[in-house]
Order: structure tokens, then C-alpha cells, then sequence
């Protein structure tokens, strides 16, 4: 449990009041100003990676000075939550720097890794697909579990079962994610992995629900974690709070999460760095957390280009210079399209991103189906033991192989029986081409991975 | 000497109250109530949209946008002659689905109201239940939609599902518009009409309402 949680939950009903409107337009806009300047965080937008340790030193004291300026904003009784200096460092003092996820055989335990290290940083695939046919999310699951470098998995939300929809706080929410989990249980033992990580729950978008998942047993604290996390734009809600008690009592790993939406609020990939840092140490304050998922979106939609990436990395160079938490970053394409190009170069950039920013994992790695998943796996592998400089130099070479194009209609949303035998749950032909023509791409890049050589 | 260029830059800078104030002088001064409204404010509006899609500006500054045009268009309305405000006995719902945005969805208003549509505005943060409620209670013709971000898409469908279950879908035409949206989706989503831009917003009401 955080050091902070009653001391949080005082504050929410004595801290000075203040309407939401005039926090997220005067007070943090202002905050987010006057403190990017003070440390000079600039990104240029030719760099798709932030590699500099004085810069990432400087926006982690950003991010510090930011929590501690603004505090958090209470949704539930309009109150602003603040905390001390001493408070914060005694959080990051008593933070666990390892987190042992999964069980037998295949438990892992994620410790701190700087740019260049020889452990990878591990790759958690997503499982299903966002569908309500149960027997299709079945089948997505298997494909990514079989995989060899599959290090555990984060469920996508199911949407329903068949007509029944998943409506929030209701019991069909709840059964929903009852058969999410059931499924992926079932999956990870077909796959001989019953020990598997499964993330985090995703069916479930509500605290019930969530509580009433874990009551059955079928996800628990052996294998997987509760979210708890921050709201964006510095704000919480009673539902954290609660969530960060149940996850004490439960002993279940609290998932600390943080998505800055960049041009909302943010001017840019500078100030979503700074809020993911803050939010990092406020979560750290009032769950106790220890596994950290870190990743920006742009408000234009998108989860690649550079000012995204480079908002990751400095985030996760940030942190593991000065938090060394086991930090996470989103490794998908952001493309559901299996066989778009430019969906498998933003991967291999996400995961190049990881490796040579010091981080311990990615999250969603991949698409949704096993091939995307083995690609996000094996790029991620060989990249490694890569210094920042060479990591760049890749991206470099990545970004000019872009297209920018929409992926064509024929690669969006292509069903499973395309691209896999479901008796198999082998590949099909198109979808091992695919992987091959890549592997021979990244060969001539300089990576290489021992069975890309199949691949010539 | 007061410009409709000085009002614009102003606009685009979103700041709200010298921009009142210039509005207040052009009037006074005898310029055209419409061109004001167009190559000023309007024109300024979409200086910090373009600055917005190029990532030069944040959702905070369309908001602060909203509130500057917020602060101009009234005075424009007041002066534009009677003649051109004549009223159309034709009512229409106007509301942002789900999002607090609202820069384009008061743009469509305005330029409704000047063509003399009776405007019910209800508003940002909506739920389809919410247009289909006004919509009843008001007797309107018709419902305007603006759809700015992705989980309002799904929304926009919901409405026209509920219209149908309610058994009014024929009763009100329903157009949207907003920048998540195009032609080709509203089409297939069953709306009965999609707007590029705002002033798109009053060419298809009178065609879907079959005015003149």
C-alpha cells in the first residue's frame, strides 16, 4: 500500500477547493509553462528518441517539481490533494525496484536494466482481439501465446458475448470479463503456460466490475495486477483510491499506469514526459505500485511518430536514472492491419525505443495476432545490447522507410482465417512472407535474430 | 483605423476581450456585419484549427478560440439588419456529442440563426438520449451533430439506432459534422447529411427541411 493513502484521502476532502475547469486551464497549463522553461526541456522534432542523461535528469526534476506545485485534482470532491518534499522522496525511498510476474515456470522477475544491457527488455503480447465472437478471441490468444518470446500477456477487452454487450457496472460486465479470463486461462494452458503474466484485466472498466473479477479467482495475485492508475492531466477520482486499498488487502500487484494526451492540455512530447513523471511519484505516493506502464497518445489519435516516441523514452530514461521502477511502454504499431508496412516499422521502433531507453518491458506488443506479436518478440531481442547512438541510427533509417499512408483496405482488420489455419494455428503463407521480407529488411539494418536465418 | 485583419489576428491569437472591443469599433466604424463575422472572426477560427492539425496548438487553445468567438458573435448578431434575421419556423436541435468542444458546433449555430432557423443549443457533453429528448420536448425539425472525437462516433450511431427504436427516425433528418468525421462515414452510419464546414450546416438544412 503507498505511504500516502490515508494521508491522500484526508487531503481530498481539506485541500483547497478549486472548479476542475480552473485547474486544467489555469492552474497546470501554467505550472506545465513556467517549469518546462525553468529546466529548458526542449524537443527538437528531427529526434525520434530522447538519448541525452542531462536532459532526462532534468525532466524527472521537472516532473518532481510539478507534482509538487500542483498537487492532484480530486474529481470526487473538487479539492486539490498536495504533498511535501519529504513526502515524495520518502515514496520513492521505500519504492521496489523488482516485481517477480507470473508463476512457476513461468514467472519473471523484472529487475532495472540501463541503455545497452544484455537482458531484453520483456515483451508482453496482447491476447484476443477486441470482438464479442468468444471462440475468435480464443483462437487470437493461442496465436500469441505459442510464441516463444512470449513473456506474458495483456488481454484485449472483449466487447461482449455474442449479442450480450459488455455494459459497464452491470453483472454482463462482469461476465464478460469472468470469460476474458477464462479464456486466457484456458489459452495459457493450451500453450503450456499456465504460469503466464496476464497483465492486467481489460473487459472490466469499472471498480465492480474489476473487484468482482478477481473474486473468482480466475485472475489473482499470481497472475495478474489491479490498474490503479492516474487519470490523465493530473487527476483522481475516489475509484483509485479504492482500487489502491482493494489491491493492499488483496495483495495484488498494483498497475500503475500513465497516458498524457499530447496537444490537449500538453503543448507537446516535452510536457507529456513531465506529467508522466509527475503522475509516476503520485501513484507511488498513494498505491505503492511498482510495475509502471508509461506511453503518450496524441489527441490527433495517433500512438507513433516522433514526438510520441520521444515522450516514451524520455519518460522511461527519466525514470530509470532516477526511479529504476520497472517501467513499460506500449509496443504496438497502433495500426490493427497485420500486413501494413509501416505498422511492423512502428513496431520495431517502439521496441528499439525500449531497449536503448533503459527500459524493462513493452505492453501490447505487437498487433493482435501471433505473427505481429513474434515480430515485436525477435526486434526487440536483437536490438538489445544497442547503444542509444546505434539504436537512432536504425530509427533514422525506419522513418525514411515510411510511407505515411493509410494502410490499405485490404490490410485493415483482416480476419484471422487469412492470415492463420485455424486447425493449426499455423501461419499462412501471406503472413510468413510478410515476416520474412522483414527480417530481411532489419538483416541488411544491422539487426538479426537466430531464426531470421531460416528466413533467406 | 480599425481592419477585419487586425479582428482576425486577434481571433487568432484568442484574445477575447481586445477582440470584443474591435468588433464593437468595425461596427461602429460601418463595416459589413457578415464580412466581420467571415474574414474576421470566422477566418480567425480557422487560423487556430490549421495551427491545431499541425500540432501548433492544443485543444486548450481551441477552447480559449471558442470563448474569444464567444465573445464577438453576439455583437455581430445584433447588428445585422432585421431583414436578414427574418425567422424560419423551423427549429433545430444543435448540440457536441459526448466532447466539451464547441467552437464549431456555436459556429453552425450562429450562421443558423442568422439564416433564421430557431436554434435550440444544448450544448457539449451530450448523450444521444439528450438529442432525442430535446428534440421531443421542443417539436424540432431537425438535429444538428458535431462529433469531434472518436468515442463520439459510436455515439453519433447510437442516436440514429435510438431515433429509429423511438420510432421518430423519419420525423427528424439529422446532420453532423466535426473534425473526426467525413462524407463517407456519415453515409454509411445512415445520417442525413454531413458538413465540410460550418456554413455547410444551413445549405443542408434547407434542403433536408425544403426551403427555398
Amino acid at each position: 500500500m503507498g505511504r500516502l493513502l490515508w494521508e491522500v484521502i484526508e487531503r481530498t476532502v481539506t485541500g483547497p477547493v478549486m472548479a476542475e475547469e480552473q485547474f486544467e486551464t489555469e492552474l497546470l497549463p501554467g505550472a506545465l509553462a513556467s517549469i518546462q522553461a525553468k529546466h529548458r526541456i526542449e524537443w527538437d522534432p528531427d529526434e525520434p528518441v530522447m538519448t541525452d542523461p542531462a536532459l532526462a535528469d532534468a525532466i524527472y526534476a521537472a516532473g518532481r517539481e510539478l507534482l509538487l506545485e500542483v498537487g492532484l485534482y480530486c474529481k470526487s470532491t473538487k479539492r486539490i490533494v498536495r504533498f511535501t518534499e519529504a513526502e515524495i522522496d520518502s515514496a520513492v525511498r521505500g519504492a521496489r525496484h523488482e516485481v517477480t510476474l507470473g508463476h512457476d515456470r513461468q514467472a519473471i522477475t523484472v529487475r532495472p536494466r540501463a541503455p545497452g544491457d544484455a537482458q531484453h527488455p520483456y515483451t508482453f503480447f496482447s491476447a484476443g482481439t477486441m470482438t464479442t465472437d468468444v471462440e475468435l478471441y480464443k483462437y487470437y490468444a493461442r496465436t500469441t501465446m505459442q510464441e516463444p518470446t512470449c513473456d506474458g500477456v495483456v488481454p484485449l477487452p472483449l466487447y461482449g458475448i455474442d449479442e450480450m454487450k459488455n455494459v459497464a457496472d452491470t453483472p454482463a460486465q462482469t461476465l464478460v470479463c469472468l470469460t476474458e479470463a477464462r479464456v486466457i486461462n484456458e489459452a495459457a494452458m493450451w500453450a503450456g503456460k499456465p504460469g503466464l503474466w496476464f497483465g492486467i484485466p481489460m473487459s472490466a472498466t469499472t471498480p465492480l466490475t474489476l473487484i468482482s473479477t478477481f473474486a473468482s479467482g480466475l485472475y489473482n495475485k499470481h497472475n495478474c495486477t489491479l490498474p490503479v492508475q492516474i487519470l490523465q492531466e493530473m487527476r483522481i477520482d475516489y475509484d483509485r483510491l479504492n482500487l489502491a486499498f482493494f489491491a493492499e488487502q488483496q495483495g495484488l500487484e498494483p498497475w500503475m499506469s500513465s497516458c498524457p494526451a499530447l496537444y490537449a492540455y500538453l503543448t507537446g512530447p516535452e510536457q507529456g514526459a513531465m506529467e508522466i513523471i509527475a503522475h509516476t511519484l503520485a501513484m507511488l505516493a498513494y498505491s505503492g505500485g511498482s510495475v509502471t506502464q508509461a506511453m503518450s497518445v496524441s489527441v490527433h489519435g495517433s500512438y507513433v511518430g516522433n514526438d510520441i516516441f520521444w515522450c516514451n523514452s524520455a519518460a522511461g530514461l527519466a525514470a530509470e536514472r532516477n526511479l529504476k521502477l520497472p517501467w513499460i511502454t506500449y509496443g504496438s504499431g497502433g495500426t490493427r492491419a497485420p500486413l501494413d508496412d509501416d505498422a511492423w516499422y512502428h513496431i520495431a521502433i517502439a521496441c528499439i525505443n525500449a531497449c536503448i531507453s533503459g527500459m524493462e518491458g513493452l505492453w501490447l506488443a505487437g498487433g493482435h495476432s501471433g505473427m505481429e506479436a513474434r515480430w515485436s518478440g525477435e526486434i526487440t531481442r536483437a536490438a538489445t545490447r544497442l547503444t542509444p547512438r546505434e539504436g537512432v541510427e536504425i530509427i533514422r533509417k525506419i522513418n525514411g522507410r515510411l510511407s505515411g499512408n493509410d494502410p490499405a483496405p485490404g490490410a485493415v482488420d483482416l480476419p484471422l482465417t487469412e492470415i492463420y489455419d485455424l486447425k493449426t494455428l499455423k501461419p499462412k503463407p501471406v503472413m510468413l512472407d510478410h515476416y520474412r521480407r522483414f527480417t530481411r529488411i532489419f538483416r541488411d539494418l544491422g539487426l538479426d535474430y537466430p531464426t531470421w536465418q531460416d528466413a533467406d | 483605423m480599425a481592419t477585419i485583419e487586425d479582428l482576425r489576428q486577434l481571433v487568432s491569437a484568442t484574445k477575447a476581450q481586445p477582440a470584443a472591443e474591435m468588433t464593437r469599433t468595425l461596427l461602429a466604424e460601418g463595416h459589413d456585419p457578415m464580412a466581420i463575422l467571415e474574414d474576421g472572426v470566422m477566418s480567425g477560427l480557422s487560423d487556430v484549427g490549421d495551427r491545431f492539425a499541425n500540432k501548433k496548438a492544443i485543444v486548450l487553445d481551441l477552447v480559449r478560440a471558442g470563448v474569444t468567438a464567444k465573445a464577438c458573435i453576439p455583437l455581430i448578431e445584433e447588428a445585422f439588419p432585421k431583414g436578414e434575421s427574418r425567422k424560419i419556423d423551423r427549429k433545430i436541435i444543435l448540440g457536441t456529442m459526448l466532447s466539451q468542444h464547441n467552437i464549431g458546433k456555436n459556429l453552425v449555430g450562429t450562421l443558423l440563426s442568422i439564416a433564421g432557423f430557431e436554434v435550440i443549443d444544448i450544448g457539449e457533453k451530450n448523450s444521444p438520449w439528450d438529442f432525442y429528448q430535446a428534440a421531443e420536448k421542443s417539436g424540432a425539425h431537425l438535429i444538428a451533430v458535431s462529433v469531434v472525437f472518436a468515442p463520439a462516433m459510436e455515439k453519433f450511431t447510437e442516436l440514429l439506432g435510438l431515433l429509429t427504436e423511438m420510432n421518430v427516425r423519419e420525423k427528424y433528418p439529422v446532420i453532423v459534422g466535426g473534425a473526426v468525421t467525413s462524407r463517407a462515414w456519415a453515409s454509411d452510419q445512415g445520417a442525413d447529411g454531413w458538413g465540410a464546414q460550418a456554413k455547410d450546416g444551413v445549405l443542408l438544412a434547407r434542403q433536408l427541411l425544403k426551403l427555398a
